[in-house]
């Protein structure tokens, strides 16, 4: 039997009937055509769809889509405003932190919600931050760059 | 060489905008209406004869829409350079997860469902796991046909009645004189297991054939004509009737440059009429892909006390798994490197590709010289720590350098190799005093460039002035649309802004063989070179006549031509392509094929050439570590990665090639295995096969050494697989300098040091 559920998507309200046992990530990219957020494994592996769920950044593959109905999800598609990147997206460009691409926007939901918690984090608090976020092409030393980059830049000129 | 505006630019990537945005579309991403979803059905047993296949249980189920066998491909086979694979296994399957069936759904539930229902009635056949088995007298045989398969001549030399599904020589001086002048003869055997790629992005593929039997291909693929090739060849149909676009690749690695799903989805569109879509799943990716060839080397060394090599002799036995994939020419490159970057005067090599009953071993960053290095290089330090001689001394005494004659007979050119061990030496800090327990290791790379692969290009000048670059080379995150876009923009005086790199098509772009053997830079750079000239030249005339000038005195920069000496005298590209456009002769396209026409095929009896490939690339690995000696845990506290790249087009882009393949490098040493019980594989998850996440990756330098190449674009070389190369053999000799135990099977992991490391104990307490 199907379940109506609710959905908030980067601001934007969403209603879907779905099958009770359907993925988070299933349904934002199926259902949704969200489809920035990757599929590597299904197992919570990887990270590669993280995506964030009411201020925390979770494996869209091991949440039920169901369980969040009437929350909130940020997804990559969410993160640059008004057409004007997040620094962590511009970070990672000007650094050559991508590469194939598919773990990038994992990864910058990952460093994005580390630097809302932890605005001042070390090279080591970088690391274990996005430490469930997989990369096999860039041995992840531009990424941890970046994000850095990022870190220093807001403690010199802090958000208004 | 004059200043250069675009090129060796740090340059930031065409394509991070849209990456950093997730408005691209990958393979798993792509749809089209009426799609349909396919699945394969997979062979349980390792070597088995199918007596029947019944699919009527699964036609009968509601939503299914196709089900394909065997006998839906009945004859055409394909490969890479022998044509050994059926799309569907006919008479037998040959490994576990091989293909024998699939199934088109109106969903994957269904598709899946839909699988437990076909029937496959198997009759199992002994089988092989171990290659040194399958080669003895009686073996089982996995291919009754090899001697009827159509195989390359140049790289291929199948031992029909066998296992063998190549064997390679190499014939250099007279080994047993070098022996007989030795003042020391070493003799090793290593191992290396099997690796996995782990791209990120699954294989997918979308397939649509009309009802004119024209078949379309949306791929995440490396190599769209090698695809297109192979697809057709399965499917025994004209090439130009598999139409083979590439979307964006989420990592590739070796993985995807041949065809895996692409006939399965033309297969199952053919039957139903209906665009079909197939995603591998992670589990599918591990057990049903390829790995890296798990081998074992053994090296025979000869050299005098000062450690000046004599001679050398080794034999490489590759496990390539059920079908070739690309094991014949991985065989051969390893059997052309077996000599490592020296110059030794007597060489003996004898390497094999031996068929077994597992998933088939094939193309993967390195392509067999993770092995040869690894056995090469350790042993390079074996030999240095008995003799008493600085390993760095050792190797650089016996490096090639510029005019050196290799094991294979051919002068080199463009050898940086001896500047990449002294920078990689000194960024570790070679000569420094270190505690106990830590170690520092050093190891030399080569690898050749794989011949007689072309490529081709256009360049077409738009009416607004801007270029089009057309190529078949898939930017699968090394950033070659970038780099190709520096090339075309510095021969056209147009800033990269200005060029637009088209999608891989195989109706539309020109031929090329793909995104492998680090090829890109050097084989599609030159063609971008040879198109931009062609373009060039035809603006060049047609301003001329429109300025009345001659096109000697012209110049291009800016995106301007104009008069030598009187700039007022100018058209911009846009009024010059308009004009052609619409008043002379028609748009300007620009046309460059390259292909490295001066290789000479080795000789099959002895391997010998005097150039048996288009360029060859060296570095070298340093690390320093830290030996936990209660744990066995190897921990890196430096590793710095140094590579003749020939020169750098873009060097944030070259470092950031360097840094990824060394962490790929890295693993290989430490921790990484694919895993087999017989022919099953018992790690197929990210959960059970650990790829170094940030917190186990250490920090890497890059280092960027250009000896120029006279043949490459601006001089360049390639770069994509090198620092995968020479880990291993550099941690591995680290872990003796810090420990003093050696280790001759990969991964070094703790397991194995902290054995190694109770056994030394023993032994040494029994010599006190």
């Amino acid at each position: 039997m199907k379940h109506l559920i609710k959905l908030t998507v980067n601001g934007e309200e969403y209603e879907v009937a779905i099958e009770p046992n359907r993925s988070l990530l299933d349904v934002l990219r199926d259902d949704l055509e969200l489809t920035g957020t990757k599929k590597g494994c299904e197992t919570g592996d990887c990270g590669a769809c993280t995506v964030v769920l009411d201020g925390k950044t979770v494996n869209a593959c091991l949440i039920l889509a169901v369980s969040a109905n009437g929350k909130s999800i940020l997804t990559i598609e969410g993160v640059a405003q008004g057409g004007k990147l997040h620094p962590v997206q511009e970070a990672f460009i000007e650094h050559g932190a991508i590469q194939c691409g598919y773990c990038t926007p994992g990864m910058i939901l990952s460093a994005k919600s580390l630097l809302e918690e932890n605005p001042r984090p070390t090279e080591w608090e970088v690391r274990e931050a996005i430490a469930g976020n997989l990369c096999r092409c860039t041995g992840y030393v531009k990424i941890v760059k970046a994000i850095l980059a990022v870190a220093e830049e807001m403690a010199k000129a802090p958000v208004a | 060489m004059s200043e250069l505006s675009v090129v060796g630019k740090a340059l930031v990537r065409t394509d991070g905008l849209r990456k950093a945005t997730a408005q691209v579309t990958y393979g798993v991403d792509f749809k089209l209406p009426g799609m349909l979803y396919g699945k394969l059905l997979r062979s349980p047993y390792p070597h088995a004869r199918i007596i029947s296949i019944d699919t009527s249980q699964a036609e009968a189920l509601p939503g299914v829409k196709a089900v394909v066998t065997g006998k839906d491909s009945p004859e055409g086979l394909f490969g890479s350079r022998i044509n050994d694979q059926p799309p569907l296994a006919r008479e037998k399957v040959r490994y576990i997860g091989e293909p024998v069936a699939a199934v088109a759904a109106v969903n994957e539930a269904t598709a899946e469902k839909a699988l437990g229902l076909i029937r496959v009635e198997y009759e199992e056949i002994t089988p092989v796991f171990d290659p040194k088995e399958a080669m003895r007298p009686g073996a089982p045989i996995i291919h009754a046909d090899l001697g009827k398969y159509q195989a390359s001549p140049i790289f291929c030399h199948p031992v029909p009645g066998t296992n063998i599904m190549n064997y390679m020589k190499i014939r250099h001086g007279n080994v047993e004189m070098g022996f007989a002048q030795a003042d020391f003869i070493f003799e090793d055997t290593f191992t290396t297991p099997a690796q996995h790629h782990c791209c990120l992005e699954p294989h997918a593929a979308v397939g649509q054939v009309g009802l004119d039997g024209k078949a379309t291909v949306w791929t995440s693929t490396q190599g769209p004509y090698k695809v297109r090739t192979e697809s057709a060849s399965a499917l025994s149909m004209p090439p130009s009737r598999v139409r083979v676009i590439a979307t964006q690749v989420g990592g590739g690695f070796g993985a995807k440059g041949r065809a895996k799903l692409e006939p399965h989805c033309v297969l199952l569109s053919r039957k139903s009429g209906r665009p079909v879509k197939i995603v591998l799943t992670r589990h599918e990716v591990f057990t049903a892909t390829s790995t890296r060839h798990p081998s074992v080397i053994r090296i025979k060394t000869g050299v005098k006390s000062d450690g000046t090599i004599l001679a050398r002799e080794v034999e490489v036995i590759l496990d390539t798994g059920a079908y070739s994939e690309s094991g014949e020419i991985v065989c051969w490159e390893i059997g052309q490197g077996a000599a490592g970057p020296y110059q030794i005067p007597n060489v003996k090599v004898d390497a094999y590709a031996v068929y077994t009953n597992k998933v088939p071993a094939g193309p993967m960053r390195g392509f067999g010289w993770p092995q040869i290095m690894w056995a090469s290089e350790s042993q390079i330090d074996i030999i240095a720590h008995k003799l008493g001689l600085d390993p760095l001394e050792v190797r650089l005494r016996n490096a090639l350098e510029e005019g050196s004659v290799s094991a294979t007979g051919e002068v080199m050119h463009s050898v940086g190799l001896k500047e990449c061990l002294r920078e990689a030496a000194a960024a570790i800090g070679w000569d420094d005093q270190r505690p106990p327990n830590r170690g520092r290791g050093i190891a030399c790379l080569t690898k050749m460039s794989v011949p007689f692969l072309p490529s081709s290009a256009f360049v077409k000048i738009n009416e607004d002035g801007r270029v089009g670059l057309l190529t078949s080379a898939v930017d699968i995150g090394q950033g070659s649309d970038t780099v190709l876009a520096q090339i075309c923009a510095e021969d056209l005086g147009v800033g990269l802004s200005d060029i637009e790199v088209a999608v891989p098509d195989t109706d539309t772009t020109p031929p090329d063989m793909g995104v492998i053997a680090s090829r890109i830079t050097f084989h599609v750079g030159n063609a971008v070179r040879l198109a931009a000239a062609d373009a060039r030249q035809q603006v060049l005339a047609l301003a001329a006549d429109m300025l009345e000038a001659s096109p000697e005195d012209l110049l291009l920069a800016d995106g301007k031509v104009f008069v030598r000496g009187s700039p007022d005298r100018a058209l911009s590209l846009a009024q010059v392509s308009t004009a052609a456009f619409f008043q002379k002769g028609g748009p300007i396209l620009g046309r460059g094929s390259f292909l490295d026409e001066d290789v000479v095929p080795t000789d099959p009896d002895t391997g010998q050439s005097p150039k048996p490939c288009p360029y060859w690339k060296y570095g070298a690995t340093a690390v320093e570590v830290e030996v936990d000696p209660e744990t066995g845990v190897i921990k890196v506290l430096k590793l710095a990665s140094a590579h003749d790249c020939g020169r750098a087009i873009n060097p944030l882009l070259l470092n950031g090639q360097i840094e990824g393949g060394a962490l790929t490098g890295l693993a290989y040493a430490l921790w990484e295995e694919v895993v087999f019980d017989g022919g099953r594989i018992t790690n197929p998850s990210f959960m059970e096969y650990r790829i170094p996440s940030t917190v186990e990756a250490p920090n890497i330098s890059p280092i960027i050494v250009e000896a120029e190449h006279h043949a490459g674009p601006f001089g360049a070389k390639g770069a994509g697989e090198a620092s995968t190369i020479g880990v291993a053999a550099a941690v591995g000799n680290a872990l003796f300098d810090a420990v003093k135990v050696r280790i001759k099977d990969l991964p070094l992991t703790w397991e194995k040091v902290l054995a190694a490391l109770e056994k030394k104990a023993d032994d040494d307490r029994k010599e006190a």
